[in-house]
Parts: structure tokens; C-alpha cells; sequence
């Protein structure tokens, strides 16, 4: 049986949010089922590469939802929580992504373009000792084979 | 649980037996009114055939459904078939019936049922019919939606008849179908 599933036009409005911060997202959605059951629902960041898009995986959330034995379409909400883990701890940095939604084993998929705006991870510190890191290294070993190199001269004389 | 019905029509069919030779069709080739397409019979084996590749190919036996119904597990079907008959009194003749899948392998049986139908004896084409009636499982497959059915065989035997229909079944399952799946809100909390 096909899995038939519209997309209304998403009007989404792009919001700010802090790394650190918990997203919740809200869903509604039209449902058929034989039978009780429940399904796992997933939202989270992501971005868009010449490679396609990818999900932020350290800041996908997810929730249960319980479905009712309906045998007439019937709608349903939802909601599942995500946080945006610090890019210090492994998560997401500072940009602007997109949203997505999905239900696991369905094809039923939202998502929509540049609405979270995510701010927050420290922009110097870490990341400047990161990038000196080579060259103090280099530093470092000059330092070490200078000496070395002097005495080898001073030797020769 | 809710018992819904689906009927099939097998037309009309005689025994293998000689005797009663009322010639339903001249051997040729004939259009059939429903897909337009060009049909020879052949009087011989009572079937209709297409040429496909300069082949004669017998009429698929799997057609349209003319109706979809919604059945979810627990839910009983009843199929009733029917057909004309003319022919001398049959007993025991096997009326059989399958819920499953079909594609290009075939129809991949997942339920299947058979009555032992007697028919007295008729000197015109007379309306028979016959019924069965499914339960459908916990663990029905959303893709369970073909259903088909024959029958042949008793004594004096009858040749096989078959008919089917494609997605008669809409099978609200174990598996959600999902539709209207979108965003309505995001914020922080």
C-alpha cells in the first residue's frame, strides 16, 4: 500500500536560539493503524553541503507517540524535544540550519529550510590555542634542536 | 468486528464433457469492451487470448477492482464469486479463494480458503454463486490487497476457472499510514 504523504506549505519563521538551549517541536499529522501502536518521532538541526544535507546527530531528539486504532484518517499532535549540544561538547556551531522531522519506519518526513539561527559557542579561546597549536609545536621542537645544532658548530671551531 | 463483502464475477463456464456444446463464442477475434483491446477466442480451450510478441498469451486472469474496502485485523471479508452454468448436475466442485499479493512472480498466496460447491443441473445459463468469508489477522501486510478465485474440479470436473482483482483491499494494518505530517511550531523551552 503506498505511504501518501502531503507536505502543506511550511511558514515557518526563522528563530534565534543559544547552544545549550531545548527545542521543542510540534507536529500534526493524519493518521490509519489496525491496531495500538506506537512509533518514535525524531527532530533535529541540519545543514546543507554540496554533499546533500546532513543532521546535527549530537542534537537529534526523540519521542514516543501513541497511536490509537483508527480505521478513518485522524489527526493527532505531537511534540519531541531536542537540545543544541555546545560545539564544545561535540554538537553544533554557530550558523543557521535547518529544521527536520521525521517518524521512524514511515515515509513521513518534514522539514524546512534556515530557521534555526543557532549563536552561542565561544568564537575565541579554545579555538585560537587549536589553530596555534602547529606552530607552537614547531616552536617548541626549534627549541629543542637549536641547542643541539650550537653545540655541533662550536665543536667544529 | 465489521463483515464487508467484495463479489467477483466469473462468467460463465460448462463441464468437460461432451453433451451439452451450446457455443457461447465463434472462434475470432473479438474487442473487449471494457479495455479495448483486441482478444481471439478459441472454442477449443474456451479462453480468450492476446498476441503479445507473436505469442498467444491467455487473458490475465487479475483485473482493476471496481471498489476498494477498508479492512483492518479482526475485520472479516466475505468474498462471494459467481457464474453461469449449464451442464448436467456437479458435485464437490472446489470453490476457492486467496487473499494476497500479486505481481510479476504471480500472486503470492497469504490466506487462502475453499467450499465444496454441489450445482444441480441447468439446461440454460443460470446464475450461481458462492461465498467465503476471511478473518484477517493481527499481522496482516498493508500490501495484502489482492484477492482472486477459482474453481474447478468435482465430478463431472469443470475446468479451471480463475478472476481476480488488483488493490481490492485497502488493509488498515499494524503499520501506520501517515499523512498531513507537518511542522506546526518550534521554540525553546
Amino acid at each position: 500500500m503506498a505511504l501518501d504523504i502531503v507536505l502543506a506549505p511550511l511558514a515557518l519563521e526563522p528563530k534565534t536560539f543559544n547552544v545549550g538551549d531545548k527545542v521543542r517541536v510540534t507536529v500534526s499529522l493524519r493518521y490509519v493503524v489496525g491496531v495500538n501502536t506506537t512509533v518514535k518521532i525524531y527532530a533535529g538541526p541540519y545543514y546543507t553541503n554540496i554533499f546533500g544535507k546532513h543532521m546535527v546527530t549530537p542534537c537529534v531528539g526523540q519521542a514516543d507517540v501513541s497511536l490509537t486504532a483508527a480505521s478513518v484518517p485522524t489527526s493527532q499532535t505531537a511534540s519531541v524535544d531536542f537540545i543544541l549540544v555546545p560545539k564544545a561538547n561535540g554538537g553544533i556551531e554557530n550558523g543557521t540550519y535547518g529544521l527536520r522531522v521525521w517518524i521512524e519506519g514511515t515515509n513521513a518526513v518534514a522539514e524546512q529550510d534556515s530557521v534555526l539561527i543557532v549563536t552561542g559557542n565561544p568564537s575565541g579561546g579554545g579555538d585560537v590555542f587549536t589553530a596555534m597549536m602547529p606552530m607552537l609545536m614547531m616552536l617548541m621542537m626549534m627549541g629543542m634542536v637549536m641547542p643541539m645544532v650550537s653545540e655541533g658548530m662550536a665543536e667544529g671551531e | 468486528m465489521e463483515l464487508k463483502t467484495l463479489a467477483l464475477d466469473l462468467g460463465t463456464f460448462r463441464v468437460l464433457q461432451n453433451g451439452f456444446t451450446v457455443q457461447e463464442y465463434a472462434a475470432g477475434w473479438y474487442i473487449d469492451p471494457q479495455t479495448g483491446q483486441r482478444v481471439f477466442y478459441d472454442p477449443n480451450t474456451q479462453k480468450f487470448y492476446t498476441l503479445a510478441g507473436g505469442v498467444y498469451i491467455p487473458l490475465g486472469y487479475m483485473n482493476p477492482a471496481p471498489k476498494q474496502v477498508t479492512l483492518a485485523p479482526g475485520d472479516k471479508l466475505r468474498i462471494t464469486m459467481s457464474f453461469k452454468y449449464s451442464g448436467p448436475a456437479i458435485s464437490s466442485a472446489v470453490c476457492y479463494y486467496s487473499i494476497g499479493v500479486y505481481g510479476i512472480w504471480g500472486f503470492d498466496e497469504k490466506m487462502t480458503g475453499q467450499n465444496a460447491k454441489s450445482i444441480p443441473q441447468y439446461t440454460t445459463p443460470t446464475t450461481v454463486t458462492d461465498s467465503y468469508t476471511f478473518t484477517l489477522p493481527t499481522n496482516v501486510g498493508n500490501d495484502w490487497d489482492d484477492i482472486y478465485c477459482k474453481i474447478y474440479g468435482g465430478s463431472p470436473s469443470v475446468p479451471q476457472n480463475l478472476f481476480g482483482y488488483e488493490q481490492a483491499l485497502l488493509i488498515v494494518g499494524k503499520d501506520p499510514t501517515i499523512s498531513e505530517f507537518t511542522i506546526s511550531d518550534f521554540a525553546k523551552v
